[in-house]
């Protein structure tokens, strides 16, 4: 594809005859090369890991608010290298849920929801392309991550059971068989997240040629909604990051499995090797998980506050800074590692740096609301929480950001809180936001919001009513990953807050309940959607649902920037993308 | 909004009604819970004591990023709540039109910029000083873990540890000494992490088998164990007598939880009585111990620390 604007559809319909368009049946949706499809098969897959995660995490905060007592039939379910007869965790078991829980909700829940689903479904539709560039690498993409997730699970079921060793998965624990005892299930964790690993490689590949080279007319970069380009800075990170992890998973499975020591001080290695490596992945992660967010939030605030973007451009300079700078700052997971002091101090600077773009981000967001004419509906609520809590996320951030107090809370239950902060409060209210947001464009029906609103005040509620108390666990003492905090002196006079973090997770995970039904239920029964539900000016919302294989049936031409919303002078409040403004109205440049 | 398209709009009273509820929630949940959990139980949101110097150095930066951050969080999600309310649809009341503007940006880039990187100065002022070399007069102890537990070796009559080296370390020989060395008769090996009030006190931190961590959240001190390495950057000033918990801070396998040993801070004049009882107890006990050699051609001198970590 020579021109960097090529045409988006396809003209010739013969074209879609591999596409497993029109196929019947079970193999519409088992292979099938269509990026709406695909979207659709990572939503399920990764539902499905929500739930198994989900009631991980409220086992173990089970075990922390009542420990030792067996778990109402959760305990049941769970298998016998996690749980004791009575359906207790066993210690072995708890670092076993430690473990996948972590694992899950992030290769299975957060990176395929967040890039697998929303990348597909968005970036296509959102700048005028009939498809992505390498439609069966998608379909690949989808497969890779599929089977990563079978065999990951599997880890529970072979000897010695899943691995204990946290998603972190320090080396030497993790790489020698007679400390942690779990080597088959650590070996099925590497090569899971090997797989995984290609799943994301081959996604971002796509996305970065899709954004590249498919652009509609007229849709030059600086004219691309912010989704979009937070995924393709994703993307970018995506193909730096991951290898790293892959190679380092795959020298665990060497050192457990063909006698080597890369990890293993007694053989000449160094255990300090992984975390570079491990961390090196790690800290980019972070902000695959958080950047896509950031774009959907600000789309969704634009477009229920009526009025452009504030400061587009600067959202876009702010996103790939971020995006650089995550490079550099992987040291301070390490500060009391054994790393040089001297690095740590280096760090804690780029550390320190690394905030002000994401203060602008905030900044920016508080610009787009300021004086709008804003409508509360179900997914600008979550829109609207993302930006609290990303804000306490935030700032609770500050504080392991400075060398000598990392000291002090470093691997308490502070950082639990804090990364909780930004991963749920964050990343997840921005998925919750993003999936009512677009629900009527990938199913044609309207979601039911007296259950839309249950769930976000259920929510919202228990979510803080279960991390809140963790930042005052955490200054007490309280230290992550372990069974049983009443063990410690200093821990039994804060046992009453854990059992208010466990009742919290709990009333989280019932409200997931309204969610579920409301998805499974509007998808087949909801009322019909018009094409364009919420008056937002970006092409997915010119096309009507079903959308047909090649998306448009002409393709658009784009005349200006993607958020011109409230133009003084126009009838309307909005000005969709592929609409000219009318001759007497100059709109202002972002 | 003269399209009225939004299927889901409700009255702005029942969202200032909704706000009201938030409000009255969180701060109930904020203030009104812990205040009643605090009746029954003691600190409840206070840091835990602080016993060193250095604890009391790392309080203080604590202090002014908490006070910081509270200002900026009230301040900010104050102007947020207040702008959710006053900017909500009304009739008739259409959103201002605007992009952006550059000025405001370029302040809010350059005022976080000014503030992060005083903190970030101000920090590693703070981190070099906690780091400085150990004071002459510090009582050095070794400090072993292992899955799962703790063992400490403190200099006997001579005042010096015996010389030891990682690379000896094994079950039969868990601080890694030369047996063959009179000397390493001498050392103390206790359970108790016991050390005196009011003097530096130097932790050579090792570990036989996985990475271990050594947390006394009333230190405020977090360090790594390193297997294969001698941590030896790591001291502190007790500055008052008291009896807390050493803990294992990092995931180290099952029985991580409970890897735990009693600290007891006590006066110079008690803790020199507590070692010349556990050296009589010691003396018994290691007679048993196979000897062990520092292996020829093994180079490097026998060093008891590595105070600063090659990059």
């Amino acid at each position: 594809m020579s021109a960097t604007i090529a045409d988006p559809t396809h003209a010739d319909p013969e074209s879609h005859a591999g596409h497993g368009h029109g196929k019947k049946g079970i193999m519409h949706y088992l292979w099938n090369t269509d990026h709406k499809v695909i979207a659709m098969q990572f939503l399920f897959t990764s539902v499905f890991y929500v739930i198994i995660g989900g009631s991980m995490a409220v086992a173990m905060r089970w075990q922390l608010a009542w420990p030792g007592h067996p778990i109402p039939i959760l305990g049941h379910l769970l298998p016998s290298t996690v749980v004791n007869d009575d359906g207790a965790l066993i210690s072995a078991g708890y670092n076993m849920l430690v473990t996948m829980h972590g694992t899950i909700l992030v290769f299975f829940v957060a990176m395929p929801i967040l890039i697998g689903v929303f990348g597909n479904f968005l970036i296509p539709l959102k700048i005028g392309a009939g498809d992505m560039a390498f439609p069966a690498l998608n379909e690949l993409s989808y497969w890779f991550f599929s089977i990563s997730g079978v065999i990951m699970m599997a880890a529970f079921f072979v000897p010695g059971g899943a691995p204990g060793t946290g998603w972190t998965a320090y080396a030497p624990l993790s790489s020698h068989a007679a400390y942690s005892g779990t080597a088959m299930g650590q070996t099925l964790w590497c090569i899971s997240l090997f797989l995984n690993g290609l799943g994301s490689l081959t996604g971002a590949v796509n996305y970065i040629t899709t954004v590249i080279t498919m652009r509609a007319p007229g849709m030059t970069m600086f004219r691309m909604p912010l989704p979009v380009w937070a995924i393709f800075i994703t993307a970018i990170l995506l193909i730096f990051a991951i290898p790293v992890l892959s190679a380092a998973a795959a020298l665990i499975a060497f050192d457990l499995n063909f006698g080597t020591s890369f990890y293993e001080p007694a053989g000449g290695g160094q255990p300090i090797l992984w975390q570079h490596l491990f961390w090196f992945f790690g800290h980019p992660e972070v902000y695959i998980l958080i950047l896509p967010a950031m774009g959907f939030v600000s789309e969704i605030l634009s477009v229920f506050s009526r009025k452009p973007v504030f400061g587009y451009k600067a959202m876009v300079y702010a996103m790939s800074i971020i995006g650089l700078l995550g490079f550099i700052v992987w040291g301070h997971h390490m500060y009391v590692s054994g790393m040089s002091l001297t690095l740590s101090a280096l760090f804690s600077v780029s550390t320190m740096v690394i905030a002000v773009p994401s203060a602008i981000k905030t900044f920016n967001w508080m610009g787009t609301i300021w004086r709008g004419s804003i409508h509360y509906t179900v997914p600008m609520a979550f829109a609207v929480a993302f930006v609290s809590m990303f804000v306490i996320g935030g700032l609770s951030g500050i504080f392991m950001a400075s060398t000598p107090v990392d000291l002090f809370v470093h691997h308490t239950y502070f950082i639990v809180a804090h990364f909780h902060y930004v991963l749920f409060g964050s990343s997840v209210f921005s998925i919750f936001a993003a999936i009512y947001f677009w629900f009527p464009k990938m199913s044609g029906r309207m979601f039911n919001n007296t259950l839309g609103w249950i769930h976000f005040w259920g929510t919202f509620f228990f979510f803080n009513l279960t991390f809140f108390p963790m930042h005052n666990l955490g200054l007490a003492g309280m230290m992550r990953r372990i069974s049983d905090p009443t063990v410690y002196d200093c821990l039994k006079q804060v046992q009453p807050l854990n059992v208010v973090c466990t009742i919290g997770a709990m009333g989280l995970g019932f409200s997931m309940i309204p969610f579920l039904i409301n998805m499974f239920w509007s998808m087949k029964f909801g009322p019909k959607a018009p094409a364009n539900p919420w008056n937002s000016t970006t092409l997915e919302w010119t096309v009507d649902y079903p959308i047909q294989h090649g998306n448009f049936p002409v393709t658009p031409t784009v005349y200006h920037g993607p958020y011109e919303y409230s133009v003084p002078g126009m009838e309307k409040d909005f000005l969709p993308q592929n609409e000219k403004a009318p001759d007497h109205i100059t709109l202002e440049a972002h | 909004m003269t399209h009225a398209m939004f299927p889901v709009i409700k009255t702005p009273s029942f969202f200032s009604r909704l706000f009201t509820r938030l409000v009255a929630g969180v701060v109930f949940l904020l203030l009104v819970v812990p205040a009643m959990a605090e009746q029954r139980v003691g600190n409840i949101y206070g840091l835990p004591p602080c016993v060193t110097v250095s604890g009391g150095q790392i309080d203080f930066i604590f202090k002014i990023i908490f006070w910081l951050t509270t200002a900026v969080f009230v301040i900010v999600q104050g102007t947020y709540i207040v702008y959710l309310i006053k900017y909500r649809a009304r009739p008739g009341v259409k959103a201002h039109y605007s992009h952006g503007n550059n000025t405001l940006e370029i302040v809010w880039t350059t005022l976080p910029t000014i503030i992060f990187l005083a903190l970030a100065i101000y920090s590693n002022r703070v981190w070099d000083d906690i780091h400085r070399p150990a004071p002459a007069n510090a009582l050095t102890i070794d400090v072993s873990s292992y899955q799962f537990g703790w063992q400490m070796r403190y200099p006997g009559i001579s005042g010096k540890l015996s010389p030891s080296d990682v690379r000896l370390i094994s079950p039969q020989n868990p601080f890694g000494t030369d047996t063959t060395d009179p000397r390493t008769a001498q050392d103390v090996i206790s359970p108790d992490l016991v050390i005196p009030v009011d003097r530096p006190v130097h932790v050579l931190l090792h570990s036989r088998d996985v990475i271990h961590a050594f947390y006394v959240p009333e230190f405020r001190l977090y360090q790594d164990c390193i297997p294969g390495r001698t941590i030896g950057w790591v001291w502190f000033q007790a500055t008052r007598t008291g009896e807390f918990q050493l803990a294992c801070n990092q995931l180290c396998g099952t029985g991580h939880f409970n890897m735990k040993a009693p600290v007891r801070i006590v006066s110079e004049a008690e803790f020199n009585k507590w070692l010349s009882v556990r050296q009589q107890k010691n003396a018994a006990a290691s007679a048993t111990t196979p000897p062990a050699s520092i292996p020829s051609g093994a180079g490097a001198p026998l060093t008891a620390s590595e105070t600063k970590p090659t990059l």
